[in-house]
């Protein structure tokens, strides 16, 4: 291979114009360094050519778990919320009002200089700048809401919540702050910016237009923050980033990495990546020790396995399902949406939409199956309604409903023929794929249905929220937290909004979302209110949320919002070529994570040769 | 020298009106396409776990650059900044300023399509006068086949068949990146061998892209100096060979120096699809990038450069003519 590439060169030095007639070789990646060079791809995070280093930038060039840090790295547990793999900090302890975080004491930035209280203040800050904040904090707050950043001992920090507030998940979000130098990025913070912080999260109505002027003025901050290009990386991780090129990004070791000692690669070299073939092509030439999770076809996946990679699969927290505007006839019957799940046979569809990262959907419950299971009890498990592939009684709801079938076709109820357009998006192979096996499964029952493509996701979240698509794939049971899954089905897409500790609901029938659930249902006798409950998610203890949850998914089971057709399997691929140690399938929580935390915790170590 | 510059000025007036048009052509075009910038960016936060309030609140600062001031003062404004040489700020780089993205891009689209076309250019003349000479031949008739083929190659097409048999199939050739990120940039043979290297796929493109029209078209125009009577006196008079080759050459590559200068346009404008297949950061992987994030000032920010090359092009090929061939003086 070697050879091949060295007699590329003086070919391409001919073409350019010239140039230079002897060259060594040029991608480096899989031979350089004795295997002290690990590539990847970060599968959140294209390089993107002329952006600053700066995470706070939109399209920055910086890299969460090799040189971004956090306090604490989520372990995305759906029961415990707060179980994370340490990162700056060493450990942490919460109250109702307060974490306080242990620093790692040998901690230190990549110029040498130790991690304070100052930075972690000045990076809470800068947080606050980027929308984290809920506006006026109240019961229903989801935000970070810190109110203050105080040194309680050597290396310990309190940071307390705003008075008054309560959210769960204030631990979760202190904790996955990016922390970041006050030398580098405080001359961006205004000496008042606590000042203006605290007047932003005034709850006190008198003081409403002071809290709006807060705000804004955090906004006009945070924009000023995203848009800053520090001259280097000055960072508290394994790496620091040493070069951007538009296409790639080389990492070298930070020294003063507080366990560099467990850290095996030398150097880090991150790709871009512009779409899956360019993924895979990479994977096949072996040239990558760790690739992201990508849609993949049974044959990719051989020639993947063939070229040396391993395949580790992990829990992952979301779901293609197809979803309904139920503003739209005959989509608003209950029936109607159930007969479609007996007809849609979720098994053949998985297996040519999504072949090697998907397991079909056992039912819809809102929550991927493996989340289910473990809120819901082995008898709630067995009342479900699986919607097994059942044509009868698929006709039979229909008919209920007030449909007929004549000739072979179904029609509504006033007689004209009914037809369905499934709305697909250019570029996500996965639907596109499962989408003609439904339309074909629907079609060869009555149904005749054709599958239509948007050409990007823009256009698609944009005709969608005009309420043009009466059916179309989408993404849900969002996780790990059971609030993200339902928020998906009875969240602000569907009319329900949380103002203070009010839950609203704006009826949308035949404008808005798909998703146009009604605000009320009758469940086992009682009438529940879905984005009430779901809201109440957001406040409530793990162990407080379980009979809502319960409520939740045996509603939406009843219901059928949406037909979950498949969970997402979170499959990634590793390459013992060069290093070893890598996680194995099944470690969920390391496997949400970058390799870049699983170095971290000491995997990923050379090869001994 | 009053008449040329004259010509200049009329070409100049042309070429200002002509960016003027698709300025504001492209800028009501862009804010016509449906969707926003942060709408993808909410769903990979949502996706991320971020609950939906604070991924709307997060979109509303990062995304935050957009104006919401009426279209046609925004318009009024940008034309403003225009005139200052201010394309704005991008909105899916946080407020980056527009020129110094596309500042970042430009030069890995100039120097693969000038590499490109200077390379097809000299094969394509090159390999037309042999087709051309030696058109009875077997040689000739498969130089010709070869040019007929290339040019009715879809450029994308071409693009993924070198990227499949280069670097899938083979691995002989990387993509990807402008080169090997691991070598510190410099003046130095390992640099530059490695930008080159990493070129050689979309060069190679562009080249065989325009290999084809280019011998066809040198095919039939030293076939039409051929027969002129300069070359029959010329060869009367005993001239050599190679001399009379020159003399052919010379009058028959004239018309398409036209072509040349026009091809740069059309190239740099080529160059979103095959940027795109070998992911190679230029002018149009960016433009791809920006209508993908509705990044509204740097999509028209792209299309506006790519529009002044053409433009540019298109005067330059006309002066340039005008050069050459005093009987357009006239």
């Amino acid at each position: 291979m070697k050879n091949a590439r060295r007699a590329a060169l003086p070919l391409a030095a001919a073409l350019l114009l010239g140039g230079t007639a002897a060259c060594s070789p040029g991608a480096g990646s899989s031979d350089s360094a004795g295997g002290g060079t690990f590539t990847t791809i970060d599968g959140n995070h294209p390089i993107s050519a002329g952006a600053p280093m700066n995470p706070f930038n939109a399209a920055g060039n910086t890299f969460l778990g090799y040189d971004t840090m956090q306090l604490g790295f989520t372990k995305k547990n759906p029961q415990d919320p707060n179980d994370f793999f340490p990162g700056l900090a060493r450990s942490w302890k919460t109250t109702d009002t307060s974490i306080t975080v242990e620093l790692e004491p040998d901690a230190k930035w990549s110029d040498g200089t130790p991690v304070t209280v100052e930075d972690v203040r000045a990076s809470m800050a800068i947080a606050l700048t980027q929308g984290s904040a809920t506006v006026g904090a109240g019961l229903l707050t989801q935000g970070l809401d810190v109110a203050e950043v105080e040194e309680t001992a050597p290396h310990t920090y309190e940071i307390s919540q705003v008075p008054g507030a309560k959210n769960i998940q204030f631990p979760r979000l202190v904790l996955t702050q990016k922390i970041v130098p006050a030398s580098v990025y405080g001359s961006l913070l205004p000496a008042d910016v606590w000042d203006v912080i605290h007047a932003s999260q005034s709850a006190d109505p008198a003081r409403a237009d002071a809290a709006k002027a807060a705000v804004d003025r955090l906004g006009e901050i945070g924009k000023k923050v995203s848009a800053f290009a520090p001259a280097k990386d000055v960072s508290a991780g394994p790496f620091v980033i040493t070069r951007v090129n538009p296409g790639s990004a080389v990492l070298d070791r930070n020294p003063h990495f507080f366990a560099a000692d467990k850290i095996g690669p030398k150097q880090v070299v991150v790709r871009n990546y512009t779409g899956n073939e360019q993924i895979w092509s990479y994977m096949t030439n072996g040239e990558l020790d760790a690739a992201p999770f990508t849609a993949i076809p049974d044959n990719v996946l051989q020639r993947i396995l063939k070229a040396g990679n391993q395949r580790v699969d992990a829990i992952n927290y979301v779901d293609a399902a197809i979803a309904f505007n139920q503003g739209v006839a005959p989509f608003d019957k209950v029936e109607v949406r159930q007969a479609l799940a007996h007809v849609i046979d979720r098994e053949a569809v998985t297996k040519v939409g999504q072949p090697v990262g998907g397991t079909p959907s056992k039912a819809t419950t809102g929550l991927i199956d493996k989340v289910a299971e473990k809120w819901l009890t082995p008898e709630q498990q067995a009342g479900l309604d699986p919607y097994r592939h059942d044509e009868a009684k698929a006709a039979e709801l229909l008919q209920r409903a007030g449909l007929t079938k004549k000739d072979g076709t179904w029609h509504l109820p006033d007689g004209t023929p009914w037809t369905i357009t499934l709305q697909t998006v250019n570029g996500f192979s996965d639907w596109i794929a499962g989408g003609t096996v439904v339309a074909n499964q629907l079609t060869a029952f009555g149904i005749p249905t054709k599958t239509a493509l948007t050409a990007d996701f823009s256009t698609y979240k944009k005709e969608m929220a005009d309420g043009k698509y009466p059916v179309g794939f989408w993404l849900t049971a969002l996780g790990p937290g059971t609030d993200a899954a339902f928020q998906r089905l009875y969240g602000a897409d569907d009319g329900f909004t949380a103002i203070g500790a009010t839950v609203t609901h704006k009826s949308g029938r035949g404008s808005g979302n798909w998703l146009n659930t009604p605000a009320s249902f009758t469940l086992d006798g009682a009438t529940v209110n879905p984005g009430e409950l779901t809201a109440k998610l957001t406040v409530l203890e793990p162990e407080e949320q379980k009979e809502i949850v319960q409520q939740l998914a045996l509603l939406s089971n009843q219901q059928v919002p949406v037909i979950q057709i498949w969970d997402y399997t979170n499959v990634q691929f590793v390459n013992d070529k060069r290093f070893t140690d890598f996680p194995k399938s099944g470690q969920d929580g390391l496997l949400s994570n970058s390799p870049g935390v699983w170095m971290m915790q000491g995997y990923v170590q050379p090869k001994k040769k | 020298m009053k008449g040329f510059l004259l010509r200049l000025a009329a070409k100049l007036a042309a070429g200002l009106t002509m960016v003027f048009t698709v300025a504001t052509f492209t800028f009501f075009l862009v804010h016509a396409l449906p969707g926003n910038p942060g709408d993808a960016a909410y769903e990979g936060y949502v996706l991320g776990g971020m609950p939906p309030e604070l991924a709307r609140a997060k979109v509303a600062v990062v995304y935050g650059f957009t104006s919401h001031e009426p279209l046609v003062d925004q318009y009024l404004g940008y034309l403003g900044q225009l005139l200052h040489g201010n394309l704005g700020v991008s909105i899916s780089y946080s407020g980056v300023p527009v020129t110094d993205v596309i500042r970042a891009a430009v030069p890995w689209t100039v120097l693969p399509v000038l590499s490109g076309l200077l390379l097809s250019f000299l094969v394509g003349c090159t390999a037309g006068v042999v087709a051309a000479v030696r058109r009875n031949s077997r040689s000739g008739g498969l130089l010709s086949l070869s040019g007929s083929l290339m040019a009715g190659v879809p450029s994308f097409v071409l693009a993924l068949l070198l990227a499949f048999l280069f670097h899938t199939l083979w691995n002989v050739l990387p993509y990807g990146d402008t080169s090997d990120v691991t070598i510190a940039p410099g003046f130095t043979a390992e640099y530059l061998g490695s930008v080159a290297t990493h070129a050689v796929l979309p060069v190679a493109t562009y080249a065989l892209l325009g290999y084809g029209s280019w011998l066809l078209t040198m095919k039939s125009s030293v076939a039409s100096v051929l027969g002129d009577d300069f070359i029959l006196a010329a060869e009367l008079r005993g001239i050599a060979p190679a001399t009379r080759m020159r003399y052919i050459g010379r009058n028959a590559v004239l018309p398409l120096f036209t072509t040349l200068a026009l091809s740069v346009g059309h190239m740099f404008a080529g160059s979103v699809l095959i940027e795109d297949v070998f992911d190679y950061p230029g002018l149009g992987n960016l433009l791809l990038k920006s209508i993908g994030n509705r990044d509204y000032p740097l999509m028209g920010g792209a299309f506006l450069l790519i529009t002044v090359t053409i433009v540019v092009a298109n005067i330059l090929a006309e002066l340039l003519y005008s050069v050459i061939d005093p009987r357009v003086r006239r």
